[in-house]
């Protein structure tokens, strides 16, 4: 840490970065503007909280911009145990949501090419391609990421991310602290949550010297509270999709999920969610819904097609069709019973090791159950995604037992949910055309 | 000189006459001596030839590797139904995938115990390991109604830790054995179906010929498995002689025996230890080591990675390990084959070019 990357911190971010940023936010917020792209004719008018939600983001992103020598950096996956790091003052950046953004803004071909050209395969995940493309290349559509002090991977989303930070460790040089949590294929076993425990308690030195202090066990438990605060809200926000019309569609959660993913343990993310579900309470007390005309409504099985979430929103809202319910944004939801603050360690290791990633296909196909019935469902769409192994096998026995139990269509689309180059444009918009003709026979 | 391996389906029917009970096990780690303490005999299954794609096809998606889908093939097939049980350890994201598939929708006749090998090589990884282990055997007594004790177990363990060492020295005297590529890894290989007895004692009577140095253009191979097999005969044609490999299901199967006289324990040591491994989480530089270190004991002057389609673990690691081999003057090439097809003209092509680049 140096004084002169402190003082370009704080002339940058705190002096002048975030106060331009919330201008920005207010006058959004005081003279909103649809894009004339917006299809107003199917759709709502975007939300409100929109505009905090690209200041939020970008307030994320622009202190990344100039946290190296600042402040220690750590890189961790998706469902990362965080509130330790969280604790000990690292910044922290998600590799999977910066391939997200790559994503949504038509960068992945590029970043990924870079890797590729760098001899990784295109059979390995788009995020981990646009992500080695991004530290091969220096490019990002962010401006520039700070490289990390510290990297930490958890294995309950997959094993990829093991192989991928494997590379990352080795490129940067720096310490790779390992969560590994056994899948849990019936019942959590109580040696495995033990054995998760453990790796949390000793993980904790080797981040304390890449922090530079002392873990403060106050603090963490402070930060517990505000990640299940976060956490509960955002399953309440979800759970406003059992109203008809839903206030919120699947598309927009994607957007404002991008908070509890990477945001979580801070108190601006429980007041950006609590602020959002006013938003949504006003929305159904005026019957607003997301899409104007809702007729139809369906679930959304795994990622997200990052660089077509517009075409889908726009297709589906044509035909009266609002995606209410997805079994990729209740995962960041669904384990807020597990936070608890008295235990810490134990609690997170629980949290941790809960993902339904981390689970076996019966508990996808009973989450998914339960959605189609609690949201009063009229079909599934399961997008089969070449980028994401553990989340995608098992879904055409899931279909099929869906289809047969509830006498709904489902729809299982092959894509990417990063890379454009493995979606076939014209396949999936006849097959899309014809499930919604099945959706009103 | 050829050796005599008893075919893979009289092994098992031997079994059976003897009363004793078979477990399929898919790739690549597991407690060999943990299934015998309980007179079960392992069988490994890496992905059968002349299986009917489409039935595994049907449940899994393309992107899928070989490996995985034609085991749910053979399965579908009731191929496994002679199996007492189905042994499947946490060895990727598709083989996680299909043992959960299998748990909670196919449901074949067979019992399906998960193994979960934890990504490292720390103590707590250790600790933890032995507790899984003691958990399967919590399964496998439920299922056979024994309980072997400490000493069946380190009984067990004793052979298999035999097996374990002949194994080692098969490549050590690699060179001087008078066996040909393909007889070579048919022997090595026998181990995935022969009981440590009869695998103890093909290797005794191999080691103890000692041949003329065979001729060849020495290479290390690296991957998941050397199938189609024919691969091998391909490189012997092409004046190549494999000395020593970094296959999954061989040459990172070299265990060394663990230290601790507590069997869960030991048997826990060894996995652990074993030689480093993508799918257990070993550090990219460890495999650079490993391999760097087998090729200057083997003289190897090349290395060919070859790759089942869609294998993540191995083809993550692959432009750092080739990079960081060139850097030690070691020249590679990588080749991916899809296990159900013979091997494209291209691929034979390809490796002789390289041989023929390592020649000059």
């Amino acid at each position: 840490m140096t004084i002169i990357n402190s003082l370009k911190y704080y002339w940058n971010v705190k002096l002048t970065g975030q106060p331009f940023l919330a201008w920005q936010r207010r006058q959004a917020e005081s003279h909103p503007k649809i894009s004339a792209r917006w299809r107003s004719d199917i759709l709502s008018p975007p939300l409100k909280i929109a505009a905090r939600t690209r200041e939020l983001i970008s307030r994320h992103y622009l202190e990344g911009r100039y946290a190296a020598g600042h402040r220690p950096v750590a890189w961790v996956t998706s469902g990362a145990p965080v509130e330790i790091l969280q604790a000990l003052g690292f910044y922290i950046l998600y590799p999977e949501n910066h391939g997200a953004l790559c994503g949504v803004r038509g960068a992945v071909v590029e970043l990924s090419g870079a890797a590729e050209n760098a001899g990784y395969s295109t059979d390995i995940c788009s995020y981990a391609r646009t992500d080695i493309g991004s530290v091969l290349s220096g490019k990002t559509p962010v401006g520039r990421l700070p490289p990390p002090d510290l990297l930490l991977a958890c294995t309950n989303i997959c094993q990829t991310v093991l192989h991928w930070y494997r590379v990352l460790a080795r490129h940067f040089q720096v310490p790779l602290i390992l969560i590994d949590t056994p899948f849990v294929y019936s019942k959590l076993a109580e040696h495995s949550l033990e054995y998760v425990k453990i790796q949390l308690e000793n993980s904790i030195p080797a981040a304390e010297r890449a922090a530079g202090r002392k873990l403060d066990y106050r603090r963490l438990k402070e930060i517990v509270q505000l990640s299940k605060d976060a956490t509960e809200l955002w399953q309440e926000i979800i759970n406003r999709g059992h109203q008809r019309p839903a206030p919120l569609s699947v598309f927009d959660q994607f957007i404002h999920m991008a908070p509890i993913v990477e945001m979580r343990g801070q108190k601006a993310t429980v007041d950006f969610y609590a602020a959002l579900l006013k938003e949504l309470d006003e929305n159904i007390a005026n019957g607003i819904g997301a899409v104007r005309n809702e007729r139809k409504r369906l679930l959304w099985d795994n990622l997200p097609i990052w660089y077509r979430l517009r075409y889908f929103a726009e297709y589906l809202g044509e035909h009266g069709i609002c995606v209410v319910a997805s079994t990729y944004t209740n995962a960041w939801g669904e384990l807020a019973p597990f936070m608890n603050t008295q235990k810490p360690l134990a609690a997170i290791a629980r949290t941790y090791i809960s993902p339904i990633l981390n689970q076996g296909t019966g508990y996808k196909l009973a989450t998914m159950q339960r959605m189609v019935t609690e949201f009063q469902l009229d079909g599934i769409i399961l997008h089969s995604d070449r980028s994401c192994k553990p989340y995608s096998i098992g879904q055409i026995e899931q279909r099929n037992r869906l289809i047969q139990e509830f006498d709904i269509p489902a729809l299982l689309l092959e894509a990417d949910h990063d890379d454009p180059r493995a979606y076939a444009e014209a396949q999936v918009a006849s097959r899309l055309a014809a499930f919604v003709e099945m959706l009103d026979d | 000189m050829p050796i005599n391996i008893p075919q893979r389906k009289a092994v098992i029917q031997d079994i059976k006459s003897r009363g004793g009970m078979v477990a399929a096990v898919l790739p690549i780690h597991y407690p060999r001596a943990l299934l015998r303490a309980f007179n079960i005999f392992p069988v490994e299954v890496w992905g059968p030839p002349r299986v009917d794609v489409s039935l595994g096809g049907s449940q899994l998606q393309s992107y899928v590797c070989a490996i995985v889908q034609n085991a749910l093939s053979f399965i579908k097939m009731g191929a496994l139904e002679i199996a007492d049980l189905i042994l499947i350890p946490h060895t990727c994201d598709s083989l996680q995938g299909l043992t959960s598939l299998l748990i909670d929708m196919v449901k074949p006749p067979s019992p399906v115990f998960p193994l979960y090998l934890p990504r490292g090589r720390r103590e707590e990884d250790v600790i933890f390991l032995a507790e899984e282990l003691q958990s399967l055997y919590a399964g496998l007594a439920e299922l056979t109604g024994r309980r072997p004790t400490d000493a069946e177990l380190l009984a067990a363990i004793a052979r298999e830790e035999l097996c374990d060492q002949l194994s080692g020295r098969l490549y050590e005297q690699r060179q001087t054995l008078g066996l040909g590529n393909l007889d070579f890894y048919r022997l090595l290989r026998s181990r995935e179906y022969l009981p440590a007895e009869e695998f103890a004692a093909l290797a005794e009577s191999a080691l103890a010929v000692e041949a003329a140095p065979l001729p060849g253009t020495p290479l290390l191979l690296s991957g998941i498995l050397p199938e189609p097999m024919m691969v091998l005969d391909l490189i012997e044609e092409m004046k190549g002689l494999v000395v020593a490999d970094d296959f999954a299901g061989c040459g990172r199967r070299l265990y060394r025996p663990g230290l601790s006289p507590e069997p869960f324990r030991r048997l826990a040591e060894s996995l652990v230890a074993a030689p480093p491994d993508p799918t257990r989480g070993n550090a990219i530089g460890d495999r650079v080591q490993f391999l760097v270190e087998m090729a200057a004991k083997t003289y190897a002057r090349g290395v060919i990675f070859y790759e089942v389609k869609f294998c993540e673990p191995e083809l993550f690691d692959l432009p750092e390990l080739r990079a960081a081999l060139k850097e030690r003057g070691l020249v590679s090439l990588h080749i991916e084959v899809d296990i159900n097809n013979p091997l494209p003209q291209q691929t034979a092509t390809r490796i002789g070019a390289f041989l023929e680049m390592l020649n000059h």
